[in-house]
């Protein structure tokens, strides 16, 4: 089938309106953090920034972005080893235990990932006061967890389910216990979801603002969202800083979710199951 | 190797009842084929035997030990599957030497096996590739290797050839044949095609609809089916099966429907119990010559319906007294389509049922 030149136009057309406006701001942030001072809040704006690193000093030097970084890779990189620690199990129990109700857990799971935070903040904030574990990074990967669960059993669940049953038979046979199997024949084959849904849990956990600021209030703790947030003082906004900083909070993002990326692709090439 | 003996083996899945009642045994060395139509329970019996699946009921030995509460890994067998289920991140040596690993082998001990395993199927170029980058011969190869390089008590084989072409299925079948003469197995070998069951297994055991049919040898089973099932499923053309009443007469025996009428070397003992009763006659194609027999026979005028060359032989589809017949004969008759010509049958290749049981 060939497309007519109205179509190519409509298909490029739809990809570049979605890949401009969604780098858009990212960009005009970009932007923003290479300018000088002056430019900043220049009418008429200015596009091309004049290359700048002023900002970036300033966020690096006189605010504690590094330490805010250093806080975010602890509490997200715990949250999201705890929650593939805990997923995996649970996972592989519900797409392989032949347990009734399975699939209403697993739908059950999914309600529960759509809660408005909002409504669990007092609860958790009171639990946490009673465990100890506010202002504890601890406290904060807590409910981190809890909320990133039903996504990455979801996940997993879902590529357990598409491995085909005998791989598992011809293990038992083979002398693994069913904690053996999933060691060594289930896990290496489910590598694409486990790095799905480390790369989405690691993102949620990077990026949450709304309980990072609730459960941490010590500025020596903050994560980056709030971190950045807080530069905000009384009377000023320091756009500038803010951009240089919220640049520098993605970086280390998009370097995650590269390697990861390759990680589901080679994943992907080696479970060729089928035949 | 050990004997495996099942003993009243029934399954139930909800409330389909999937196997009823199967006993067997296969002795050491054995080799068990298991033949029945698509969906008549064989898989699952297999995997009850495996442990991956529960009986309702029975027993399951292997050497005289009762396994009903062992799982798979510590019943000692090893399992070839349809779609081979080789470990898809594994190289082909790691699928090997998989099992030998999870049983703690020492290291030389796998590494000498797995050279053994590897020339005796010839795969030893293979070793370092992933299953994905083998043909479908190759991973039955690979699947076939990682359950002997285990040298378990027991081998179970759910129709590993199934998924080959004619031609790799042949000589797979010749192959497994020779292996199981060097390695004295106790195999138990599923499968549908009946021509592996008759060229492979010391014994057959013939499955419909979750019972045992028939359990004897291939020539056995070929040549004395004990009900029509049987007879209909064994032998390519099947078997003529023709529906009628047995009569009483003065000489004996005779076997009607409609115009069909044939005299039956049946004793005649029991003349008044077999008078009037349902029937059905079974003849083999090759047991209708198209030229007098040596062997004493009964002759009957006939209509050729169509000839069908096979090259080797042909068959030749007939129309005696009303009947349709298929004969198997060595070489081409003379005789066109739609002419007549004269047919003998040997008594002595007569099969009578009646109540769906064998009688002669
Ligand atoms: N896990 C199961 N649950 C319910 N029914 C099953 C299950 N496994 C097999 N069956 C049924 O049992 C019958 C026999 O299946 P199977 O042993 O696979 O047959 P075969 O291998 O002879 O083709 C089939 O009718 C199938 O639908
Ligand atoms: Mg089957």
């Amino acid at each position: 089938m060939t497309r007519t030149r109205g179509e190519h136009v409509l298909l490029w057309g739809g990809i570049l309106l979605a890949v401009g406006g969604s780098l858009f701001p990212f960009l005009w942030l970009v932007s923003t953090s290479l300018k000088s001072p002056i430019y900043v809040e220049a009418i008429p704006p200015t596009w091309w920034p004049d290359g700048s690193l002023v900002f970036y000093r300033n966020v690096l030097f006189e605010h504690r972005l590094f330490d805010y970084m250093i806080n975010s890779a602890i509490v997200a990189g715990s949250t999201t080893g705890l929650a593939l620690l805990v997923a995996t199990p649970a996972a592989y129990a519900l797409a392989r235990l032949r347990l009734p109700g399975t699939a209403w857990i697993l739908r059950g799971l999914l309600c529960v990932a759509m809660f408005p935070q909002i409504v669990i903040a007092g609860p958790v904030w009171r639990m946490l006061e009673r465990l100890g574990g506010l202002n504890t990074h601890w406290g904060l990967v807590l409910p981190y967890v809890a909320l990133t669960l039903p996504l990455a059993v979801w996940i997993l669940a879902t590529f357990f389910n598409d491995l085909p049953r005998e791989l598992e038979e011809a293990a038992s046979i083979d002398g693994c216990t069913t904690g053996q199997t999933l060691m060594y024949v289930m896990l290496p084959l489910a590598v694409p979801g486990l790095f799905t849904a480390a790369i989405l849990t690691f993102i949620y956990a990077w990026n949450e603002f709304f309980f990072a600021l609730l459960i941490l209030t010590d500025p020596a703790k903050h994560t980056l969202p709030v971190g950045i947030a807080l530069f905000q003082g009384e009377f000023t906004m320091p756009w500038g800083e803010i951009a240089a900083a919220s640049v520098l909070a993605t970086l280390p993002l998009i370097v995650v979710v590269l390697l990861f990326q390759r990680g589901i692709i080679g994943g992907l090439s080696a479970g060729a199951i089928k035949g | 190797m050990a004997s495996l003996r099942l003993e009243h083996i029934s399954k139930m899945f909800g409330r389909t009842t999937v196997l009823d009642d199967i006993s067997l045994h296969a002795a050491d060395g054995e080799f068990v084929v298991l033949l029945g139509p698509s969906g008549c329970g064989k898989s699952t019996l297999l995997r009850i035997i495996a442990g991956l699946e529960q009986q309702t009921s029975g027993t399951v030995r292997i050497g005289e030990e009762i396994v009903d509460a062992l799982p798979p890994r510590e019943r000692d067998i090893a399992m070839v599957f349809q779609q081979y289920a080789l470990y898809p991140h594994l190289t082909v040596r790691e699928n090997l030497a998989f099992g030998l690993k999870m049983r703690k082998e020492p290291p030389a001990v796998i590494e000498a096996r797995l050279a053994e395993v590897a020339k005796l199927l010839e795969i030893e170029d293979l070793l370092d590739r992933k299953p994905k980058e083998l043909s479908g011969g190759q991973r039955q190869r690979v699947a076939m290797g990682r359950a002997i390089v285990r040298k378990p008590k027991l081998f179970l084989f759910d129709e590993p050839l199934s998924n080959l072409d004619a031609r790799l299925r042949a000589s797979m079948r010749v192959e497994l044949k020779k292996l199981h003469r060097r390695l004295q197995a106790t195999i138990v070998y599923v499968t549908h095609d009946q021509v592996e069951a008759m060229t492979l297994g010391d014994t057959i055991v013939i499955l419909d609809q979750g019972r045992i049919q028939q359990i004897g040898a291939p020539e056995q089973i070929y040549q004395e089916p004990s009900n029509p099932f049987v007879a209909s499923f064994i032998g390519s053309p099947p078997m003529n099966l023709i529906e009628g009443q047995i009569r009483c007469v003065e000489e004996g025996f005779e076997f009607r429907a409609g115009n069909f009428v044939l005299g039956l070397p049946l004793r005649s003992g029991e003349a008044s119990r077999l008078d009037g009763k349902p029937a059905i006659l079974g003849i083999r194609p090759e047991d209708i010559a198209l030229s007098a027999p040596p062997t004493p026979s009964v002759e009957r005028p006939a209509t050729i319906d169509l000839i069908e060359n096979l090259g080797a032989d042909c068959l030749v589809y007939l129309i005696v007294d009303g009947q349709r017949l298929i004969a198997r004969a060595s070489s081409v008759p003379p005789q066109q389509a739609g002419e007549t010509c004269t047919v003998f049958m040997s008594f002595s290749k007569f099969h009578v049922f009646i109540d769906g049981r064998r009688i002669a």
